[in-house]
């Protein structure tokens, strides 16, 4: 099959692309399901890194001589701290005014 | 068929991965998931290696585990009485659903990522749309890069740092993307510092009235235009008149 040619080492690009895939769905599992802000962020970053994988590989099996893939990779990673700066203050700010941060009791908001 | 060597890392670093982050989203005890969230991490930066970044491994071993995972852990600590927790919401049985299907949906389209595949004979998706052809599908018509002589993948010119630190400051290519990725990092981090500024007691008082005298001017408002208009008095003396105006000015 297409998939199983040109392996890095032995290792085809499609290896990369399923722990990608399975990275992602188990963070944005970890987003969906947990009781927790903290722990729902760890699914973000879990993401994140998902996202990553795939484009440095993509770079590296379809072009390795330009640098688009690693820019992006670049930027996923600068975006990626300055989310879990925003997000972990919020999160401490919360918890200062509510002692709690179960995403469902947070309904000072609604209306 | 033998494995080779990378082969082998490969899969052990996979196993890693996705038992850590597994772990992530299934334990009780939070800071047990921000190590756990670490050893991923570490993992990743092995795929990174294998995959000839090797910049992007010490990136993501500074960035993430240097400061993301020094973030989260500090969190954990500082919000105490939250670690012993109920691990999972109402949602969860339905979105270990929702993320299985989008799993298989993703490993579905594995099969047509190149034009060339046969759609038809691809399991599901080819008796869903027998018919169709592998753009129609979402494929994309990119070949991989491979050296001319022996066909082998291309090498990772030696240059990649070099080429990638000139992409992010060529006006022809992501300088514009780099300067406001900046400014997103410098507005982020002295928007973290203000949101999360431990204020003196005093301050949140004061804050507190302030809202309060806020919301009571606005409620006066409201009243006030909600009240019907007066009706002018037909005949009053003059001098009253000037009184009542007067009065209503002071208050």
């Amino acid at each position: 099959m297409d998939l199983f040619a040109n392996a890095l080492n032995g290792i085809p690009l499609w290896w990369f692309l399923v722990v990608s895939a399975a990275l992602f769905c188990i963070g944005l599992y970890g987003v969906m399901a947990r009781k927790n802000a903290i722990a729902m962020l760890m699914g973000v970053e879990l993401m994140l890194n998902a996202v990553n994988i795939n484009l440095i590989a993509f770079w590296r099996f379809i072009a390795p001589n330009s640098p688009s893939g690693l820019a992006f990779a670049a930027f996923v990673f600068v975006i990626a701290a300055a989310e879990a700066a925003i997000g972990l203050a919020l999160i401490i700010s919360v918890y200062r005014s509510n002692q709690s941060i179960d995403p469902e009791k947070l309904d000072q908001m609604k209306l | 068929m033998a494995l080779t060597l990378q082969q082998v890392i490969f899969l052990a670093l996979a196993v890693v991965v996705i038992g850590a982050a597994l772990f992530v989203v299934t334990t009780r005890n939070l800071f047990r998931a921000a190590l756990m969230l670490v050893l991923s991490f570490f993992a990743v930066a092995g795929f990174y290696v294998l995959l000839d970044a090797g910049l992007f491994a010490v990136a993501q071993i500074l960035i993430y585990i240097g400061a993301i995972s020094i973030l989260i852990i500090f969190s954990v600590m500082l919000t105490r009485g939250m670690q012993a927790m109920i691990p999972r919401n109402s949602q969860a049985f339905w979105s270990a659903v929702v993320v299985a299907i989008i799993f298989a949906m993703l490993l579905l389209l594995l099969g047509p990522l190149r034009t060339t595949v046969n759609v038809a004979a691809w399991p599901i998706i080819g008796s869903i749309f027998p018919n169709a052809t592998p753009r129609e599908l979402g494929a994309v018509p990119w070949a991989y890069a491979v050296e001319p002589a022996t066909g082998l993948p291309a090498v990772v010119p030696e240059t990649y740092i070099a080429t990638f630190g000139f992409s992010l400051v060529d006006i022809n290519q992501y300088v514009l993307p780099f300067l406001l990725v900046a400014l997103l990092v410098d507005i982020a981090l002295s928007g973290a510092v203000h949101i999360a500024r431990q204020r003196r007691p005093i301050e949140v008082i004061q804050e507190r009235q302030d809202i309060a005298a806020e919301d009571a001017a606005e409620a006066e408002a409201i009243r006030n235009a909600q009240q019907p208009a007066p009706v002018p008095a037909p005949a009053l003396p003059e001098g009253a008149v000037a009184a009542a105006t007067s009065a209503a000015n002071e208050h």
